[in-house]
């Protein structure tokens, strides 16, 4: 846990690294020689678990009432025992409707009273008393309003990702993560990575030196196409807009955000920082709604010499893949569940469950999005405190300051970006026509033919 | 010899062994609950007090929330004075107690500057952020506002020396002038019933004139600066003379206007209300355009309490100093800008070439050095020009307070730096050699000169060579906003500007 008491841990600093200078010349002397590897608790890894702890009955709301949302609800519930979705909050009804019917096939019931919809639904939600954990699965444009309800009303909150689209928004689930810290709420993101056996695995071996020294890395996530809607008639702009929410950057921050964030997590992770500034590029050369650009190539400096290249791309029939890549001084790795020495001969691997004919599977046995879900539960039964909101919110900020580097062509810091006014979209959350303009970014200025 | 004999078998029975571990124990116990009791009985708020005699200090503390809380709890002189234990407490205690008792046998607390004492950089000195933090354990309580949460995160992730007393300096001794919020009123003077002017003063012949501001009851005194050749600089020679005064250099300076005084709130609060802006949009850097775009809403109190009127308009930034200028130009019809650094040199200086404008050795006014510490500076005579550290009380006085220099200008030295358009370099000087005609200082820099000291300078920082130059991280350490503040600097109360005019060819 971090001290926000930021004067008092420097001078604990300062004597605590006198005294350990002092022990660690004893310990040097005894133990020369030994190398010791840290074991997970103190790499502050999560734990696998093979189901989360029985224990007082938890009931969730489900906030964004989308495939996403449905799923996480049903995962919360699959991760352990007397775990229960009561309550749905979207902004249309008919979303509210759907889901009411997919949940009354597992037969979950949710009562019709606590169902909510508009763009107020989530507040009515979170005022219900017997609601213990919200699942907050919106656009991302709305995370950072929502987490700070769900902190006010005292529930213990699983935000899916991106949190935020702006350094408004960043700010903000910050600051609400350590509200939420002060007063015991557990947090979990949708960062599933960092719950992945494999990943956590690997993490492991690096931070115990497996690779040496990092030197550079990569990170990628490009694929084909994703959904977009078309207009319908009868929809006024917010209606478009939200139903076509993946195609717009005031609501989901571009894809940069909403999915590749994933692989910049991973890479801020496994470096232990962030970067310190951003240079890209990027376009539109196949979108067909919306304002965002489909492929990104940002290079992120890390300092030091340590730079990570990161790129995205959602275009059909291009050379596609996911993952994520870092090169060290003894070795490299995928970071998912292999290491190489520099010959490249394969160092260590993670070895995955077998299935019934004992063949290796190539997953893990558990899904990290079950498994996030079991480590929240696993937290609030044990009081073993989890709260990930602000490594995710760094890592989103990472992501903003790349497609801001893009959009713009300029080179952008982590500084101006933290302290940044950006906020994206309307002022006001209402149905009807907005005022706002859609151009696609345009890098740099015009010169003349 | 049979005496130490005697000594040395006493001290070999077991019983004188036991004997003076026992009273060595008891010698430890008594100094240790005795020191305690010293120590406890020393830090009451009666014993404090029984000192610190002036009563605005116990006043100002009953009504601040340290005090009258909701909750009842009070929290006594040292729980926010001295650092917690564990902190260097016992250290702190010596230090501050040896200080209170020097003042109290040799000092007349009647004569201290205790408005100077209140501000950031003096209430610094004795007060500990571990002691602040020591029961503010929750920098993120739920009820912190936006604002709030903003100002926390700056000083969570703030690189520079920031206390929580940067922004909350006012809660440990009630001040009823602090604000603590943007002052959504600032520039509003009232309804005062005075002539409107409907048109700028009209200029025909170089001389001395009252320049009108069209749509205000606003008028200000320019002084018209006939063109000449001075020297540039102070020679290695002069007291206190610094390596960025050097080298001295032959300047010829055009004929030019300028402001009797510097810009008075009145005069720039007319500015203010004509173009502040709602949001934080920043003016478009673009002379052509109608609209200027000017300074937001400020935070606080920018006039720091002292009464705005004729006094000095401060805590601007050099972009806002630069905007008022375009502004007043476009409403007068003339050509206001912020003076050369050459202009403003040879405009302080009045034709003299002494350190400064009147006669006298900066050697003999510092307060600086072991014998002036004891015998005092000579005061008399530079006080009655130089608003500076001895005689200012930690503000800005009204120039109706100082007389004026050869030209007629009032508090070139002293009262408040002056932004000059010149980017600051140490080695400016280097380029003029040889000499130069009307001089812009280097094209290319990231702050600007500042020129003439202040109310808080020593006397040898009032020179008319001295230079100086912006801050501009410094000067923006506590401004709480993300991002913070192009218009306004929330850490330096010194700074303001004098404006000149350029004069006409066709004027005689």
């Amino acid at each position: 846990m971090e001290d926000n008491n930021k004067g008092f841990n420097r001078r604990r600093f300062l004597e605590s690294t006198a005294l350990a200078g002092i022990g660690l010349l004893g310990a040097g002397m005894v133990i020369s020689g030994c190398k010791k590897t840290k074991d997970a608790k103190e790499l502050g890894l999560p734990p696998i678990l093979k189901a989360a702890p029985k224990g007082k009955k938890l009931r969730a709301g489900l906030v964004g009432v989308g495939n996403r949302g449905t799923g996480a609800a049903l995962n919360f519930i699959g991760s352990g025992p007397d775990l229960h979705i009561v309550a749905l909050a979207d902004i249309f009804q008919d979303k509210v409707d759907a889901g009411r019917e997919r949940f009354a096939k597992f037969k979950i019931n949710i009562p019709a009273e606590n169902c909510f919809t508009g763009f107020d639904a989530y507040k009515k939600l979170m005022a219900l008393p017997e609601v213990d954990v919200v699942i907050l699965a919106t656009p991302p444009k709305f995370r950072p309003e929502h987490f700070k309800e769900a902190v006010l009303q005292n529930k213990h909150v699983f935000l899916e990702k991106p949190i935020a689209v702006d350094a408004v928004g960043i700010r903000s689930i910050i600051a609400s993560a350590k509200k939420a810290q002060a007063v015991g709420l557990n947090v979990v993101t949708g960062t599933q990575r960092r719950h992945q056996e494999d990943y956590i695995a690997t993490y492991q071996q690096v931070a115990n030196g497996a690779i040496g020294k990092p030197v550079s890395a990569r990170a990628f996530w490009n694929q084909e196409h994703v959904w977009f809607r078309t207009r319908e008639e009868g929809w006024d702009d917010m209606t478009y807009m939200i139903r076509n929410w993946n195609n717009f950057c005031w609501l989901s921050g571009d894809h940069i955000l909403d999915q590749h964030v994933h692989n910049i997590d991973v890479i801020n992770w496994f470096l232990g920082k962030t970067p310190i500034s951003a240079v890209g590029y990027g376009g539109r050369a196949r979108r067909l709604t919306g304002d965002q650009f489909d492929f990104f190539s940002v290079d992120y400096d890390f300092g030091d010499g340590l730079y990570s290249h990161s790129m995205c791309r959602q275009i059909d029939s291009c050379a596609n893949n996911t993952g994520e890549f870092i090169m060290g001084t003894e070795g490299y790795t995928n970071c998912v569940n292999t290491i190489w020495n520099m010959d490249g001969s394969v160092k260590w691997k993670f070895e995955y469950p077998k299935d019934e004919n004992g063949n290796e599977m190539t997953q893990v046995k558990i899904p990290p999005y079950v498994q996030e879900h079991m480590h929240l539960v696993h937290a609030i039964r044990t009081g073993n405190y989890v709260n990930q909101a602000e490594e995710t919110a760094h890592s989103t900020l990472a992501a903003i300051m790349g497609r801001t580097a893009a959009y713009t062509g300029k080179k952008i810091t982590w500084e101006e970006m933290f302290k940044s006014d950006m906020e994206l979209g309307p002022k006001e959350f209402v149905f009807g026509p907005v005022d706002m303009q859609f151009e696609v970014p345009v890098p740099g200025t015009a010169h003349k033919a | 010899m049979k005496f130490l004999k005697s000594i040395r078998d006493l001290l070999s029975t077991k019983k004188a062994v036991s004997l003076v571990i026992v009273s060595g124990v008891t010698l430890g116990l008594l100094f240790t609950i005795g020191g305690s009791k010293v120590v406890k009985y020393t830090s009451s708020d009666d014993y404090c007090m029984s000192c610190h005699v002036h009563p605005h200090a116990e006043q100002s503390w009953k009504l601040s929330p340290h005090y009258d809380n909701k909750a009842g709890v009070i929290v006594h002189c040292v729980q926010c004075h001295l650092p917690p234990e564990g902190h260097g407490m016992l250290f702190a205690k010596a230090k501050h107690g040896m200080k209170d008792l020097y003042g109290y046998w040799f000092k007349d607390s009647s004569e201290y500057k205790w408005a100077a004492k209140r501000k950031l950089d003096a209430a610094k000195k004795y007060m500990y952020t571990e002691s602040c933090t020591n029961c503010h354990k929750n920098l993120f309580p739920k009820t912190l506002t936006v604002e709030g949460e903003n100002a926390h995160l700056n000083y969570l992730t703030s690189n520079s020396d920031i206390s929580c007393l940067n922004c909350h300096l006012t809660v440990g001794h009630f001040d009823p002038n602090a604000k603590h919020e943007h002052d959504t009123n600032f520039g509003s003077n009232g309804s005062k019933k005075a002539e409107i002017y409907s048109e700028p003063a009209l200029v025909t012949t170089f001389g001395n004139f009252n320049e009108k501001i069209p749509g205000t009851s606003v008028s200000f005194d320019m002084v018209a600066i006939p063109g000449g050749e001075f020297v540039m600089g102070s020679s290695k020679n002069e007291a206190f003379h610094k390596l960025d005064e050097s080298p001295m250099h032959p300047v010829k300076v055009s004929r030019f206007f300028m402001g009797k005084i510097e810009v008075s709130w009145d005069e720039y609060l007319e500015f203010f209300k004509a173009t502040s802006s709602q949001g934080r949009k920043e003016a478009e850097v673009n002379e052509n355009i109608d609209a200027i775009t000017g300074p937001t809403p400020p935070w606080g109190a920018p006039d720091q309490g002292w009464g705005k009127g004729a006094r000095p308009a401060i805590t601007m930034s050099w972009k806002s100093a630069n905007t008022y200028c375009r502004w007043l130009s476009k409403v007068t019809g003339k050509k206001y800008r912020l003076p050369t650094e050459a202009e403003w040199e040879y405009a302080a200086r009045g034709g003299t070439k002494t350190p400064y404008f009147f006669e006298g050795n900066p050697k003999d006014f510092t307060s600086d050095g072991f014998f002036r510490k004891i015998f005092g500076p000579d005061t008399a005579k530079i006080s009655s020009y130089i608003a500076y550290k001895v005689n200012s009380q930690g503000q800005t006085f009204d120039p109706a307070a100082v007389k004026a220099n050869p030209y007629g200008l009032k508090n070139m030295l002293g009262n408040v730096y002056e932004f000059c358009s010149d980017y600051y370099s140490p080695t400016a000087y280097a380029a003029y050699k040889k000499g130069a005609v009307d001089p812009k200082g280097p094209k290319k820099g990231k702050e600007h000169v500042i020129r003439g000291g202040s109310f808080k300078s020593d006397a040898r920082d009032v020179r008319c060579a001295s230079r100086d130059f912006t801050k501009t991280d410094k000067w923006l350490v506590t401004d709480p906003q993300m991002p913070k503040s192009v218009w306004w600097y929330s850490d330096c109360v010194d700074i303001g500007f004098r404006v000149v005019c350029e004069v006409e060819e066709n004027i005689k």
